[in-house]
């Protein structure tokens, strides 16, 4: 699971827990300048997830790390489908972040509350 | 790099208005926009941003596609009744919607939506004469007519007092 939160002009996401061991990575920090927008989305994790490198997945019990798809770099960290959220960054080293959260609709809003 | 585009952007905007402007911003799931918009998942982060940077542009698009030919004609509008008329049977659906769902939840929604109805107040006051405190009642009261749904009855009756105001 990753906490995000917004500090001074930054989005940052900790992942918490085992997921930092899944997901070999402990904390993001995107300025926001860089972040286009959140979106909760249960319905991602059925989306083809790509080539993995580095991370942890285990279709229907975890996709966490660096997937590269068509091109693009996104970072996973799901376990729990119905509580994805989609961050979607501009010229950063991921396309986009699919975080699971513990509240998707306040994660939701912090970001674009944030960007807005 | 990603794969180029493999969708038209000014249809899905469009088929983004007919299904926020019918099921509301919370009834629209990304699943959702993905079937009926044919717009693969990434390709729609990748050009919007979030399903708010769709909706925000589907916003503007039903604000100049279908507000702004609305308060156009309202300009020309000979009385109550025409204006009256004219605004219940337009298709407002996502301003509406937009009103009662984000508008008090999303500073640029509201920013927006009160734009347009300001526009169309401004329009009728302009076409009829009238004070701009009446032009807004006939424009709040047509679209309640509108929230209400069947509107005809209604509506005549109040054209013909509203005509005795002007």
């Amino acid at each position: 699971m990753a906490l995000v939160r917004i500090d001074g002009d930054d989005l940052v996401v900790v992942i918490e827990g085992l997921h930092k061991v899944w997901a070999l990575k402990s904390s993001l920090t995107i300025p926001l300048a860089h972040v286009r927008g959140a979106t909760a989305d249960p319905g991602m994790i059925a989306e083809p997830k790509g080539i993995r490198a580095p991370g942890t997945r285990v279709p229907g019990l975890i996709t966490a790390g660096t997937f590269h798809l068509n091109g693009e770099k996104v970072f996973w960290d799901v376990r729990d489908p119905a509580k994805t959220v989609v961050v979607e960054l501009a010229d950063q080293e991921y396309a986009r972040l699919v975080l699971q959260v513990d509240d998707p609709r306040a994660t939701v809003a912090l970001v674009e509350n944030a960007l807005t | 790099m990603g794969r180029p585009r493999a969708f038209d952007e000014d249809v899905a905007v469009r088929a983004a208005v007919d299904l926020f402007g019918s099921r509301a911003y919370d009834g629209v799931s990304v699943d959702d926009l993905v079937a009926h918009l044919g717009v693969h998942r990434n390709s729609l982060y990748k050009t919007f941003g979030s399903k708010r940077g769709l909706y925000m542009a589907a916003l503007r698009r039903h604000l100049a596609d279908d507000v702004r030919p609305l308060v156009d004609t309202l300009a020309t509008a000979a009385d109550a009744a025409t204006a009256l008329r004219l605004i219940t049977s337009a298709d407002l659906g996502l301003l509406l919607l937009a009103v009662a769902e984000r508008a008090p939840a999303d500073e640029e929604v509201a920013a927006e939506v009160t734009a347009a109805l300001d526009a169309v107040d401004r329009a009728i006051a302009d076409a009829l004469g009238i004070p701009a405190p009446l032009a807004a009642a006939l424009t709040a009261t047509a679209l309640g007519l509108l929230l209400r749904g069947s509107s005809d009855s209604v509506g005549a009756t109040l054209s013909q007092r509203l005509d005795l105001l002007v």
